[in-house]
């Protein structure tokens, strides 16, 4: 009887001894985490699945922003050279005023005497004598020409309309100032040339006077300037 | 009388060796119950004392008090947590109170001798 109550004693005193210890331990832990396991877990889970996802954010602003710096870039960029493109196509094309050395023409009718039965017009500067001096001109490596402030381009035409001359289909009238953009000791030289075109014009009783010059200023081509009939090929 | 209580501590002191050495920790959905059982223990402990004091031990219903209170109130606790109802505070309360009062016996009883 004695044996087993001591030993129930011991038994129970023993799992008591356990249960608290273990216990105290259990709360210390749980106290010590703060959260519960399952909690902890969870939280774990989505800072993992949140993180990835803040990958995967910052990986598209990385590219997006590459891809805005590039698009950026390209279209400055194109600007830029379109720009530069249709700045030298303007140049080349005459539709801008330009400025360089050069010389100018002056041709102008001298006063003729009154001859009965003779038409004054024949001493006249003609259509051809204007054509010839462009010609002239552009042979001698002239950039820009302009007669009478009418910039000669590509589709311009100089043509006698009745008893008047028409530049771009402008009426220009005497005296003829003519300005020519290039090399102006060419341009002169290549004028002047004995047996050439000014010597030929002055036996025809008509006063040209050449001036070189530093500076001076064409203007830009003023008329239509899209086609109607011609396309791209 | 005396060696009884000897055991006791001795017992308490393994016990508690066992369970700092034991790599077991509880995880806080459990540490609910078990404190219920800890309380339930100690409870029959006390009651145990107080019995020996009267010279009414009885070794059968110390040790069956012992295990089935534990282990009813952890069971009472676990039922309260899946009715939703905190029940293991009504195992707090009542062996809470129990306790006390065992201790005061015990202490009128000392103070008697």
């Amino acid at each position: 009887m004695d044996k087993t109550r001591y030993l129930s004693i011991a038994v129970v005193s023993v799992v008591l001894g356990i249960m608290l210890v273990v216990q105290f331990r259990s709360t210390v832990a749980n106290e010590n985490t703060g959260v519960t396991f399952d909690r902890a877990q969870e939280l774990t889970v989505e800072m993992r699945q949140l993180e990835k996802e803040r990958h995967a954010l910052q990986l598209e602003i990385e590219d997006l922003s590459q891809k805005l710096n590039q698009a950026n870039k390209g279209q400055s960029q194109g600007i830029n050279a379109l720009k530069s493109e249709l700045e030298k196509i303007k140049l080349l094309a005459g539709t801008l005023a330009v400025k360089g050395p050069g010389v100018e023409l002056l041709i102008d009718n001298l006063p003729q005497p009154e001859r009965p039965g003779v038409d004054p017009n024949i001493f006249a500067v003609r259509d051809e004598d204007l054509l010839k001096v462009i010609n002239e001109l552009r042979t001698a490596g002239a950039e820009a020409i302009s007669i009478n402030e009418n910039r000669i381009v590509a589709t311009s035409e100089i043509r006698l309309a009745g008893s008047f001359i028409n530049v771009n289909l402008t009426r220009v009238l005497p005296p003829f100032k003519i300005k020519a953009i290039g090399n102006p000791e060419i341009l002169k030289s290549s004028l002047e040339v004995s047996g050439g075109l000014v010597e030929h014009l002055q036996d025809m009783g008509i006063s040209v006077v050449i001036e070189k010059k530093e500076e001076l200023i064409v203007p830009a081509y003023s008329g239509k300037q899209h086609f109607d009939y011609a396309k791209q090929s | 009388m005396w060696l009884g209580v000897w055991l006791a501590v001795l017992g308490l002191a393994v016990g508690a060796m066992i369970g700092l050495y034991v790599p077991v920790l509880l995880p806080m959905a459990y540490a609910r119950y078990t404190s219920v059982a800890v309380l339930a223990a100690l409870d029959s402990v006390f009651g145990g004392i107080k019995a020996g004091m009267e010279d009414k031990f009885d070794n059968k219903v110390f040790i069956s008090g012992f295990f089935s209170n534990a282990l009813l109130a952890a069971g009472l606790a676990f039922i309260g947590e899946r009715l939703g109802i905190e029940l293991y505070l009504a195992a707090v309360v009542a062996f809470g109170v129990r306790l006390f009062q065992n201790l005061a016996i015990i202490r009128r009883h000392l103070l008697k001798r």
